[in-house]
């Protein structure tokens, strides 16, 4: 798996140019390339061989007809498969100290690790009207700590709950840290308890306005956040009545947002400048919601079978106790961290061990990373990478830490504005990735990000450590037709292989 | 490579790169658009079954998040609209009548013209039995037109997988303005390409880097094999498309995206829909279009937000059509907007409404039959939970696009007939 290349070289030896990169030589090249043997030999590529296909249900099988034959019996590959999965991608140094430490080590260090909070972004806590936060640079601040982050699995936490618990700054508004905050909340909790995760999410300043809790009273009880409480957070469609969603309505209702100590200068001083008597708000000093009794229901209303007065508390351990919940948040944990299609069985098992834990996260990525599934042949390049995680990967491959920004500006073009999904239910995932728009983008991006830098890594074997040596003929037969590393590169980063995990 | 039916075994290939496409592309544009079907879009579309054959498109432009039909054609004769709605129902006052019991909201005014030309059908009271309130849920029901929800594809991409050489040409199916296929169009038996922006769809590093991508993405294995090498493919057609289109284009309607928005999604109808007129007005053989705008899940403060909404896209589709009329193509041509479901009469505490049932489809071209169709829904008939009933079936909608304007066999997309909604006026 580790032997060096021995590209083929061009007819000559290219003129440097600033990349680098003469393509002509790379189609003269691909054309007359050796044989399948060379390759796999040189490569190390596996036999693409005769495996039954895997077809998504309702789907036709790819005409291609075969499939990536997994490496996944390699220490050296499961740790690569391991941090495509729950970390953004390694980089040569952290695949190197992986590999050394095995799979197992690999997971405890990912998930024992408590995780390291990202530098505040500056001026974000005193956002008001007059002083935004500019959505450049709340992305890029995420994204620049998705990049070098040392608890990179908590990152990817995070952004799985902020996928999950979702909301976007066009509604919640930046003139508000309320966004800001929900992202450092949502790092915090990325481990712990589902209960309380329900909790601070329910009362999150930034979902109070996204899902309209915040506005929602007893007596004429608002039922968005209601409605996605139990359908998108917790039990899945079908699991639920609309008398369920009403009455959860009213049982929720009473919540307000927090007004800052910035927010409420802000108020005060434009009451003054346009003459208008000072605002009869007071700041608040807390970054959660705030309960106003005279807002709420006051009553028993029938929730899920039973018949009570509600507090938010009572709401979410009745939603907890129902068979629903932890099938639906293991199956969408599934298939974002190990197969689009998990099996009945699969899921029944895990969702028992994490009910029988209490719903506790941390030991349910346990069982997901140690679980013989997530190392099954089938289940090897069985996800599509989202944009975000595709180019934070590149970057790290590349070495390159630099790149919050262009990412951010490119995350856009290809469907992902981090902390402005598509829809309430997040962003899209797997298959849904793949379009023509984006493939396009895709590869934009590598090659801008190619062009742009001074200097390019060495390409060594980096075939190995992202690919695990497993490519197709076609790109098996760029890479060893290619001129320079730079195009090596190229033909890396933009091939379908890199596109998954 | 499997040949285009009907068309002298021309394959997708031959058309784009001996090329036929811009030849004949070319010359629809120097005859300025004549009315009559260009050659080559029907050469193209040239289908599977030989009857199917016509030259019309289809728009859909999806209302992200349930329209309140309610405040879009408001029921201005109805006394309840006022008791269930305090504070919305002031949109009553400034609506512009269509008779006495129904208005348009006040700022469809380039949709009311239309109408009073007789160019707008209003479809009301659209839905279907035991109806969803989930966004996603009730957005499948509309994309796979199942309430039975066993469907997996979308009803245009079945659409076009079934009747359109779906290997005949990449621009058949197309979204505009967004970076993933809508559920609509998804079918795997179908090429669909996606153009967020037109502007910038094309390969950096040029034609090389664009040949090596081609080579790349060349049987790919794996579960996701065929997706991505289709994509590219798709992608690689595409921007040669756009390169001929762009280059022969230019609106003549007037096209804003700066519009403010009380709060939405993303600003970009009016691209969208610009980039879809210059698919169809310089003969690409397009036939589907799939358009979006978002931010209609009004929970609260909907007075101001829907009337920024009703604004943009009123001005949206009245640039559209323009363009269209001006290049002579408008009666070739349908929009149709659809939504997951409308809103609950009675208002919330945030000045919103949430999650109801039966709300209007619009269809505007000048192929199209205006008037009113269906039932105005009863605000003194709701159901138990407070909702509206549905009085045409929304596959009734799409029965009579695809029977009457695409004459594509409506009952194998939707497995039953419809009572006909009969708002084509000219049969395909």
């Amino acid at each position: 798996m580790n032997d060096e290349p021995t590209t083929a070289k061009p007819a000559k030896t290219p003129r440097k140019t600033p990349l680098g990169i003469r393509r002509r030589h790379v189609l003269i090249g691909a054309g007359a390339a050796a044989g399948g043997l060379a390759i796999t030999r040189v490569l190390g590529l596996h036999h693409l061989g005769d495996l039954p296909m895997l077809a998504l249900p309702g789907q036709t099988p790819a005409p291609t007809g075969v499939d990536w034959i997994s490496p996944l019996d390699k220490t050296e590959a499961q740790v690569a498969h391991l941090l495509r999965r729950a970390t953004f991608g390694a980089t040569p140094t952290e695949y190197a100290q992986s590999v050394k430490d095995g799979f197992k080590t690999t997971v405890d260090r990912l998930i024992e690790t408590p995780i390291a909070e990202p530098p505040a972004l500056p001026g974000a806590d005193d956002a008001t009207q007059e002083k935004p936060i500019k959505p450049q640079e709340l992305i890029a601040w995420w994204l620049d700590w998705m990049l070098r982050s040392p608890t990179p699995f908590g990152e990817r936490m995070t952004f799985f709950w902020h996928g999950h618990f979702t909301s976007d700054f066009r509604k919640v508004n930046l003139q508000t840290p309320f966004i800001y905050w929900q992202n450092l909340t949502w790092r915090r909790m990325a481990l712990g308890n589902l209960y309380g995760m329900l909790y601070q999410v329910t009362i999150d300043p930034g979902m109070l306005r996204y899902l309209d809790l915040g506005t929602s009273t007893g007596r004429a009880p608002n039922e968005n956040y209601s409605r996605e409480l139990m359908e998108l957070f917790t039990m899945g469609v079908g699991t639920f009545t609309e008398d369920d969603v009403r009455s959860g309505a009213k049982a929720l209702a009473g919540w307000r947002e927090p007004v800052t100590q910035a927010m409420y200068d802000a108020l005060v001083k434009r009451a003054q400048d346009q003459g208008r008597p000072a605002p009869r708000v007071t700041p608040d000093t807390t970054k959660t919601g705030i309960f106003e009794q005279q807002r709420a229901y006051v009553g028993g209303v029938k929730f899920l079978g039973l018949t009570k007065q509600w507090d938010v508390r009572g709401v979410l351990e009745q939603i907890l106790a129902q068979d629903s919940v932890a099938p639906f948040i293991v199956t969408k944990i599934l298939r974002e961290f190990v197969t689009d299609q998990p099996s009945d069985g699969y899921v029944k098992r895990l969702a028992e061990g994490f009910r029988k834990s209490r719903y506790d996260v941390k030991a349910l990525m346990r069982d997901v990373f140690m679980s013989p599934e997530f190392l099954a042949p089938a289940n090897y390049r069985a996800l599509v990478k989202s944009p975000t995680e595709l180019m934070v990967h590149m970057a790290r491959a590349l070495e390159t830490p630099a790149l919050a920004k262009p990412i951010g500006v490119a995350g856009q073009g290809m469907g992902q504005t981090l902390f402005d999904p598509p829809e309430v239910g997040g962003w899209p995932s797997n298959a849904s990735w793949i379009s023509s728009n984006n493939v396009l983008e895709r590869v934009n991006f590598a090659q801008v990000t190619l062009t742009g830098m001074p200097k390019i890594p060495p390409f060594k074997d980096a075939h190995v450590t992202h690919l695990d040596g497993v490519v197709s003929p076609a790109t098996a037969q760029l890479l060893n037709s290619s001129p320079d590393d730079a195009t090596r590169w190229l033909i890396l980063l933009a091939s379908p292989e890199f596109q998954l995990k | 490579m499997k040949e285009l039916g009907g068309t002298n075994g021309l394959t997708r290939r031959d058309f784009l790169r001996n090329g036929l496409v811009f030849g004949v592309g070319a010359q629809a544009l120097a005859s300025g658009y004549a009315a009559v079907p260009d050659v080559f879009a029907r050469a193209v579309l040239a289908a599977k079954s030989a009857q199917v054959q016509n030259d019309r498109v289809l728009v859909m432009i999806q209302l992200g998040g349930g329209n309140d039909g309610l405040q879009t054609v408001i029921p201005i004769g109805s006394s309840q609209y006022r008791d269930f709605r305090p504070q919305l129902s002031a949109a009553a006052a400034k609506a512009q009548p269509i008779n006495k019991d129904v208005a348009l909201h006040e700022n469809l005014k380039g949709i009311k013209k239309l109408y009073d030309d007789g160019k707008v059908a209003i479809v009301q009271g659209v839905g279907y039995p035991t109806p969803s309130f989930s966004h996603f849920d009730s957005i499948r029901v509309w994309e796979t037109a199942d309430p039975t929800r066993r469907q997996q594809d979308g009803w245009l991409g079945a659409a076009i997988a079934k009747n359109y050489d779906s290997l005949g040409h990449p621009l058949v199916g197309c979204a505009c303005g967004t970076t993933s296929v809508p559920g609509m169009l998804r079918d795997l038996q179908a090429t669909l390409t996606v153009v967020d922006d037109a502007k910038t769809f094309g390969f950096q590093g040029g034609q090389n880097v664009e040949n090596v991508m081609g080579t790349l993405y060349k049987s790919t294995p794996g579960i996701y094999g065929a997706l991505f090498d289709t994509a590219m493919t798709t992608a690689r057609d595409t921007v040669a498309q756009l390169r001929t289109s762009a280059a022969k284009y230019t609106p003549r309607g007037n096209y804003s995206d700066k519009v403010n928005l009380v709060y939405s999604s993303k600003n970009q109808l009016a691209a969208a829909l610009q980039l879809a007129a210059e698919l169809i007005v310089t003969g690409t053989g397009v036939k589907v279009l799939h358009v979006t705008l978002g931010g209609f899940d009004t929970h609260y403060t909907e007075l101001n937000r829907h009337d920024s909404l009703m604004n943009y896209l009123d001005s949206a589709i009245s640039a559209f059509h323009d363009d269209l009329t001006a290049y002579g193509m408008a009666d070739r041509v349908i929009i149709a907007t659809w939504s997951e479901f409308g809103r609950r009469p009675k208002e919330n505490a945030s000045g919103g409404t949430d999650h109801g049932t039966a709300s209007p489809v619009f269809l505007i071209g000048d192929g199209v039959k205006g008037g009113l169709y269906g039932e105005t829904p009863s605000l003194a008939k709701l159901d138990q939970g407070g909702n509206l009933s549905y009085s045409v079936d929304f596959r009734a909608v799409y029965q009579e696009i695809m029977s009457s304007h695409l004459a594509v066999d409506a009952k194998e997309i939707l497995g039953q007939s419809f009572d006909r909604v009969p708002f084509v006026k000219m049969q395909a």
